[in-house]
This record gives structure tokens, C-alpha cells and sequence, in this order.
């Protein structure tokens, strides 16, 4: 008779299996965002029509002022979908989208905006993060799961913590490989944000506005004059 | 020649009485300056400047806590003094005006100070406080700055395409 394998193999084997998994879907093992930079310099990247769908994650005041000017180096025509995820008490924001979107109507068919509780208010207590940590977390997988869009774009409000964790759990799980694009604040001249530096170990590409970032964090890369 | 004073979305004290002290005025009159705008936020209570001083120094004064076209006002200006807020000092930058960055001690903790000396390390601005910002507009050091280079986001379209091409 064969003998069964022992539950504490079958769990080293599944534990394994997940750690060789990881080892190759996330980011922070893999290639050197900078490498990639380089190459960029090299060709021209291909500008192909394509009907894609791009996730930008938006914060409070002057986060989201930032986004709207890096929207402006966004091809729409080749993100012809953009899901818009927003602070469900962020009304601020709304209005932004609506400029950069032209002054259409909220909803329809070029673009979403999926309203998110925030994962942590400033000057919340930590206390009662965890509950509204938990909230924005189903919210957000919600949201990416049934919109599956092609590539995230963020740049620092804390609900982009939670969107990156989601769509490397997407991708752990095998559902979509959905890039994330994360682009730290201007403000941000010596050191990484909070958002920062968890996004440094999720993000696929790491783009930081001031050079002296690039010496701490080999993994980002460094764009000036963006904004 | 026009000065335009701008708080940003909150309010700075100091900032607000500074622009209306004696000494400040002097300094922007010795400059050839005729006309300040002041948007206070909700500082707005705190600009008074004496009495006489605007037919001492000749110069017209207008006050408001906030403007719904702050860019006609920019680009009125031929000189902008603005808190060291992030925003403020890049609507500053891009409207190609010399610009002093007003940073605010007050606030604890803060980040903005960072950009403002960075970016006046290099030349685009001069970063001044409240209690020496007469003597700052005095030197007119704001006079020679370097032109900020045009914003160019493309490149991050680039890398998102990058990455969905993968």
C-alpha cells in the first residue's frame, strides 16, 4: 500500500511551492527598475492603438493635484478606459477628474470612478486603523477584480498602499498580472513617504523626482522636471 | 510693477502681517513697486497696513482671502511671494515669474521647507521667512534667477506603456 505523505510535508511542499511563486511575481526580486529606464532611453517604445485600461489612484489635495499633471503625459487614446479610485469622502477630487476628464458627464463608458473608504484618515487613531484598513482593503478588491485594469498609476495617498497589496494578491493568485506605476511625490526631496516606502517593495516601477532618492533606493528611477 | 502675495488653500499668519508692516512696504516701493495683491486665506483679518502708507510709498493695495482666478493675478505679476507649499511653489515656477517661497517654521514636520531650499540651491527661487522678507525684496537677489524648465510628463506615459507592452 502507498504510504500517504505526512500533512507537514504536504504543507512544506504548498509553502515552498508559494515561496517560489512569490519569488517570481513580485517586484522587489525582480529586474532593476533602473535597468529598464535605461533601456527606454535606447528605443522608442511602440505607441500602438490599444483599447487598455488604466487605474489611477487618487488622495487628498496635493497628491492629486500632481496626478493631474502627470495624466497629462498619458496617451488617453491608448488608455481608452480609466478607473478613477477616490477617497469616498474626497468631493475635492471629483472635480479634478472632471477637469482632466473635459467636463463629461461621472460616469460612463471612458471612464469609472470607484469611490473607496479611506484605509486612514490623518491624525486617525491607530487603534481603529485596522476596521477601516479592512473596509478599504474589500472595497478595493471589489473594485480591481471586477474592473481588472491593465496597469496602476499612484503617487502617494495612503489608499495606494492598499491598491498595490491587491494587485499583487491578483497576481499571486494568478488572476491578472497588473503593472504598478508609482511615482513619488515632488515634495519628497530626501526621503520616501510612508506610501513610499511600502510601494518600494510592490511596484514594478518606482519613479522618484529628485536625484538623491536614487542613492538610497537603487530600485527607483529618476525622472526630473515631471511636474 | 505688481507683487502678488498668495497663502494657498489655508492661511499664514505671519506672512499676512509681514507684507503689511512699514518696513516691508518700503522695501517693495524701493524696488519700484506700485501695486501689491495680498490673498490672505484665513489670514484674511490680518492685513493692515498704516494708514498713510499708501500715498507714503505710492503704492495701491488690494486684499482678499481667496480668488477663484488666481492665474490673472500671476500673470499680472511681475514679482510673486508665495508660502513654500509644494503647489504653490510650482504654480509659481511654471508662470516664469521671479519668486520668493515664504517658508512657514510653524509647521511642524514639514517637507515643503525641503523642496523650497532644493529648489533654491539651484537657482529657480529664493526661500526667505517672514522676518527677513523685506530685507530679501531689498536685495532683489529674485532678480536673477535661472528659468525653470517646462514640466514634460511624457515620460511616465512611457513607462506605463512599457509595462503593459510586457
Amino acid at each position: 500500500m502507498i504510504q500517504l505523505p505526512s500533512l507537514s510535508a504536504v504543507a512544506a511542499f504548498i509553502a515552498a511551492a508559494l515561496l517560489v511563486r512569490l519569488y517570481f511575481v513580485l517586484p522587489m526580486f525582480g529586474r532593476s527598475s533602473r535597468a529598464l529606464s535605461s533601456r527606454r532611453k535606447g528605443k522608442a517604445v511602440a505607441r500602438a492603438q490599444a483599447n487598455k485600461m488604466l487605474c489611477v489612484v487618487l488622495g487628498s489635495g496635493g497628491h492629486t493635484a500632481e496626478m493631474m499633471r502627470l495624466l497629462q503625459g498619458v496617451d488617453f487614446s491608448r488608455y481608452t478606459r480609466r478607473l478613477y479610485v477616490v477617497s469616498d469622502c474626497d468631493v475635492l477630487s471629483l472635480d479634478q477628474i472632471g477637469l482632466v476628464e473635459g467636463g463629461r458627464s461621472i460616469q460612463n463608458e471612458e471612464y469609472y470612478v470607484g469611490r473607496v473608504p479611506r484605509s486612514r484618515k490623518v491624525g486617525q487613531s491607530w487603534k481603529s486603523t485596522p476596521a477601516s484598513f479592512a473596509r478599504c482593503l474589500l472595497s478595493v478588491t471589489s473594485l480591481l477584480y471586477n474592473h481588472r485594469p491593465d496597469a496602476i498609476l499612484c503617487n502617494g495617498p495612503a489608499n495606494c498602499v492598499v491598491v498595490g497589496a491587491v494587485a499583487m494578491l491578483l497576481r499571486i493568485i494568478g488572476i491578472k498580472h497588473i503593472p504598478v506605476i508609482y511615482v513619488e511625490s515632488f515634495a519628497r526631496v530626501h526621503s520616501l513617504s510612508l506610501s513610499g516606502r511600502i510601494l518600494y517593495l510592490l511596484a514594478d516601477r518606482f519613479v522618484v523626482q529628485w536625484p538623491g532618492l536614487v542613492r538610497k533606493y537603487p530600485r527607483a528611477e529618476y525622472i526630473p522636471h515631471l511636474v | 510693477m505688481a507683487a502678488y502675495v498668495t497663502v494657498g488653500s489655508t492661511g499664514f499668519d505671519e506672512l499676512v502681517r509681514t507684507v503689511s508692516t512699514h518696513e516691508f512696504l518700503q522695501a517693495l516701493a524701493g524696488r519700484g513697486f506700485s501695486r501689491l495683491v495680498v490673498q490672505c486665506g484665513y489670514s484674511v483679518g490680518l492685513f493692515k497696513p498704516p494708514p498713510t502708507v499708501s500715498e507714503t510709498f505710492g503704492i495701491t493695495m488690494e486684499s482678499f482671502d481667496y480668488t477663484s482666478w488666481p492665474q490673472r493675478l500671476v500673470d499680472q505679476a511681475d514679482l510673486i511671494i508665495c508660502h513654500a507649499g509644494t503647489g504653490s511653489i510650482l504654480e509659481a515656477l511654471h508662470s516664469g515669474k521671479p519668486t520668493i517661497a515664504v517658508v512657514n517654521r510653524g509647521l511642524a514636520g514639514n517637507h515643503q521647507n525641503e523642496v523650497a531650499s532644493e529648489l533654491a540651491a539651484i537657482g529657480y527661487l529664493v526661500v526667505a521667512e517672514p522676518r527677513n522678507l523685506a530685507s530679501v525684496v531689498a536685495e532683489s537677489t529674485y532678480a536673477s534667477l535661472r528659468p525653470y524648465p517646462r514640466a514634460d510628463p511624457r515620460p511616465i506615459g512611457e513607462v506605463i506603456d512599457e509595462e503593459t507592452l510586457l
